[in-house]
């Protein structure tokens, strides 16, 4: 539907990370080493139940995340543009899972909770055919021209000194919580900012407000924020945040 | 191991700058080598910077040190007294300038720096000086304030904090001033004696024109009403009735320090209205005062000798002032004098000046009065003699040198020859040095005395009317007495020759006059109000204060220090909590406020666009109003937008 190029990974607890980004074999033809890209080497990843793999397996994607290139045997490769990573995870509390390290998640733009779908629209899920069936013939709305196109406009739209006054405070604010053992980095506080934007771009303003950033806060930080004590879930203490300092 | 310390650029500036502008300000007091070491101590101290050359080791220092002692010891030829004291500090300033390898020496150099500066006001405090002084505190804390401020800051900024700084301090200051009780000297320091111009207690010919050349003032007098006429301003300082063929000295008068108006030790009798009047003085470096005749000193420091003149117990070193009585109209000494003083008074030792003598004792046998005899003298001087700052040399035999042959001459000579005749002819008589006349400031009302107004006159013993001053110099030169010296003698080269940029010198054109007479006025007012103040600060203080007890000055100052210092403590609460407060900003503020009064309240966190949203759900009636106010204070604080803000200040506005 948007036109890119799909990988999908399944992360398992023996997943090693030549599996994610490829390795090289040798042509007995040439007489020489030839690179096999892994599924990194997409423009859409899903990567399925992540925290089920070890950490060095994990660790395999920060660098694509980060720079949008991969080094493999003393090499560097770009990565396809636009790049992006959508991953899932399993609960934490299941057997054979690997807590994701924090420079990992940080990386994430975003952590969004989808739960069950409200009765309305399981109701229209269970009526409608197998949503599989439908895929084949959506639309392609979307190529890697105007998705850059579209990321470009979102970059153009204005943050006033005022609105960045309030990420700063924000994002400065959560470092100060008391229940919490680290803030959110200055990584977070610019995907803060440019999902705000994004927000506003969808709402078809020139400008963010602080209504935008309210809006994206909790999916954008709750993963940041590390709960020391725990017992708190992670968006009520974004929310908190929200409550607690002012736009001025 | 820790990083090497570098001075700030523009700290280090300053503080070569500030070293310069001191050695500036003390370029009087030291020598010229001094000078010249702080030269090669600011070079030395550049190439460390530029990292060319190294700091001294420990032995060049300690070579250092003990070279500038020396040195020291050997220019002044003594370590013990005020000028040796402050060129130690000084040199002890530079070389800590090689020292300066840690910020900590830094600061100590500012410390020196603050002492250098002030010491300067040991030795004269003339308004220009405490300004001078001001700006190198001034100085010296840019520096300081440069070196907290990283090179980044530039040069310019340190001088602004310095400048507020200073500001903040100046309310303390004038309290400190106002209430801090003047302390007596708590030490001693030998004064510098040098410099120091005035009336000499030896009076050579010559001496009195030498003074002709200087336009510095001697003092300055406030009356307390209408002046006495200017004919009558003699301020006698000294009597001289010791002749030793040339120069005239004193004989150490006997002191009376119980000086009630009428001590009979003293058989004066005054007559007439007393004059009161209060004298401020410049430092002379002596002990000897000044005063119109037969003075009665208020000031317990001062005492009353037996030839009415005034001591002080110490030197006159800085400025200073007193209150004193005279009466004018007196009789001196009527019941007689004794044998010995009259020996004393008549005596003309050696055999010089014979034809003086001479003319004496055929004089003596032609009148019959002692009273005609110096009608006679006067007569003689009345006829061809002139009166000018500018008198040949003379010989040994000076007297007959100057009657018969230059026949030109100061007041010296007039008083020195009179009295010389007086006594040949067995007169009693004596030279008195002081001054006479001033000018006086029309519109302010004191008297200003120049050195150029010294003057010499004598003083008769006349039986029966005891000692009675007589002033040949007003035989030929009347207009002497009558107006001023410098109206008179202006003209001639001699007058104000060391003085050479003197405003008196310009008397003649208007402006330049008025200015010369209105920064005397400003200099009089310093020292009336800010050196003299110590006089009149116990009875302002009682006026405010309703009494004087140590507790109510306690409060006083605990009370008047917190005010001072209220608006520094102001300022630095801004300081802290100061945010840029764009008008929009504010007026979002008020819109709050103003919804507010209304019942909704603005939750933490809440932006103009969603508190709209709440308005019109929970306030329909405002809903639309305050949809507009929202949409243009969203628009002017994120979207870079310019809403016509009075129109938003208005809308604001109707919606209390």
């Amino acid at each position: 539907m948007l036109g890119l190029s799909y990988g999908r990974i399944q992360f398992t607890s023996d997943l090693l990370p030549a599996d994610i980004i490829g390795i090289s074999v040798y042509q007995r033809e040439q007489g020489s080493f030839e690179f096999h890209p892994g599924p990194v080497f997409n423009q859409l990843i899903l990567a399925d139940e992540i925290n089920r793999s070890t950490p060095k397996t994990q660790s395999a994607l920060l660098e694509a995340m980060a720079e949008g290139q991969v080094s493999v045997e003393g090499e560097t490769r770009a990565l396809p543009q636009p790049f992006f990573v959508i991953a899932t995870q399993n609960p934490s509390t299941q057997y054979g899972t690997f807590p994701l390290p924090e420079s990992q998640l940080d990386r994430f733009l975003m952590r969004l909770h989808l739960g069950y779908p409200d009765a309305e629209s399981e109701r229209e899920l269970l009526a409608g055919t197998n949503p599989r069936l439908r895929l084949p013939d959506l639309p392609r709305v979307l190529d890697d021209a105007r998705l850059a196109a579209l990321q470009e406009r979102v970059d153009q739209i204005q943050a006033a000194p005022a609105l960045i006054g309030y990420v700063q405070r924000l994002v400065h604010h959560t470092r100060q919580l008391p229940d919490c053992e680290h803030g959110v980095s200055p990584r977070g506080g610019l995907a803060l900012l440019q999902g705000a934007r994004a927000w506003a771009f969808l709402a078809g303003r020139s400008h963010v407000i602080p209504e935008d950033v309210q809006a994206v806060f909790g999916p954008v930080i709750a993963h940041r924020l590390h709960s020391a004590a725990g017992g708190e879930p992670a968006i009520a203490a974004a929310q908190r945040v929200l409550n607690a300092v002012d736009i001025l | 191991m820790e990083p090497v310390w570098q001075i700030p650029r523009p700290a280090l500036f300053w503080l070569l700058f500030t070293v310069v502008a001191l050695a500036g300000l003390h370029a009087d007091h030291l020598t010229p080598w001094l000078l010249g070491a702080g030269a090669l101590v600011l070079a030395w101290r550049v190439q460390i910077y530029r990292g060319v050359w190294r700091y001294p080791g420990r032995w060049a220092k300690a070579v250092l040190v003990l070279m500038c002692g020396g040195a020291i010891l050997a220019s002044y030829g003594r370590l013990y007294g005020l000028e040796p004291m402050v060129a130690l500090l000084w040199s002890g300033f530079i070389l800590k300038l090689l020292e300066m390898q840690r910020r900590r020496d830094a600061l100590i150099l500012v410390c020196l720096g603050y002492f250098v500066a002030v010491t300067q006001c040991l030795f004269s405090q003339t308004p220009g000086t405490a300004l001078a002084t001001l700006g190198g505190v001034l100085l010296v804390t840019v520096v300081l304030a440069a070196l907290h401020r990283r090179a980044e800051a530039g040069y310019w900024r340190p001088m602004g904090t310095a400048a507020l700084l200073l500001a903040e301090a100046v309310p303390l200051m004038l309290i400190l001033f106002l209430v801090m009780p003047r302390l007596g000297s708590l030490w001693t320091v030998p004064q510098p004696r040098q410099g120091a111009i005035g009336v000499s207690d030896v009076l050579a010919p010559g001496d009195l024109s030498r003074l002709g050349a200087s336009g510095e003032v001697a003092f300055r007098v406030k009356f307390d009403g209408a002046p006495p006429p200017h004919n009558q301003l003699y301020w006698r300082g000294l009597v001289l009735s010791r002749f030793d063929g040339r120069n005239w000295s004193r004989i150490e008068p006997a002191r009376h320090p119980g000086t009630a108006p009428q001590s009979p030790d003293l058989s004066v009798e005054r007559r007439g209205a007393p004059v009161h009047y209060q004298m401020i003085l410049e430092p002379s470096g002596e002990n000897w005062l000044f005063a119109l005749e037969t003075p009665v000193p208020e000031s317990p420091e001062v005492t009353l000798n037996d030839d009415l003149t005034l001591t002080r117990a110490t030197p006159v070193a800085s400025r200073w002032s007193h209150s004193l009585t005279s009466w004018m109209d007196y009789r001196a000494a009527a019941g007689g004098l004794g044998d010995g003083r009259r020996a004393l008074e008549t005596a003309l030792p050696g055999a010089a000046n014979p034809r003086t003598r001479e003319l004496a004792a055929r004089w003596r046998g032609e009148v019959d009065s002692d009273a005609a005899l110096v009608e006679r003298v006067l007569a003689l001087y009345n006829s061809d003699y002139v009166y000018s700052l500018e008198a040949p040399l003379l010989g040994r035999d000076s007297v007959d040198e100057f009657l018969w042959r230059t026949k030109r001459g100061f007041c010296e000579h007039f008083a020195s020859s009179f009295v010389f005749i007086l006594r040949a002819a067995g007169v009693p008589a004596r030279v008195v040095v002081g001054y006479q006349g001033g000018e006086y400031h029309p519109d302010a009302g004191y008297l200003t005395v120049h050195q150029y107004d010294a003057h010499a006159w004598a003083e008769v013993w006349l039986a029966g009317r005891g000692w009675v001053r007589v002033d040949p110099t007003a035989a030929v030169a009347p207009e002497r007495i009558e107006t001023s010296v410098a109206d008179l003698l202006g003209g001639e080269q001699a007058f104000l020759a060391d003085s050479p940029l003197s405003l008196v010198r310009f008397r003649g054109i208007r402006w330049l006059d008025r200015l010369r007479l209105q920064l005397d006025y400003y200099d009089y007012l310093w020292a009336q109000w800010v050196l003299g103040y110590e006089y009149r600060q116990e009875r302002l203080l009682t006026g405010w204060l309703g009494a004087w007890d140590p507790w109510r000055l306690g409060f006083f100052i605990l009370g008047a220090g917190a005010l001072a210092l209220l608006p520094v403590l102001l300022g630095q609460l801004r300081l802290a909590r100061r945010r840029p407060r764009p008008a929009l900003e504010r007026l979002f503020e008020r819109y709050c406020q103003q919804l507010a009064r209304r019942g909704i309240t603005r939750a933490q966190g809440e932006a103009p666009r969603a508190l709209a949203e709440r308005v019109a759900r929970e306030r329909p009636a405002l809903g639309a109003d305050a949809t507009v106010i929202s949409a243009l204070l969203e628009e002017g604080m994120y979207g870079g937008g310019k809403p016509d803000l009075a129109d938003l200040r208005r809308r604001i506005r109707r919606l209390g």
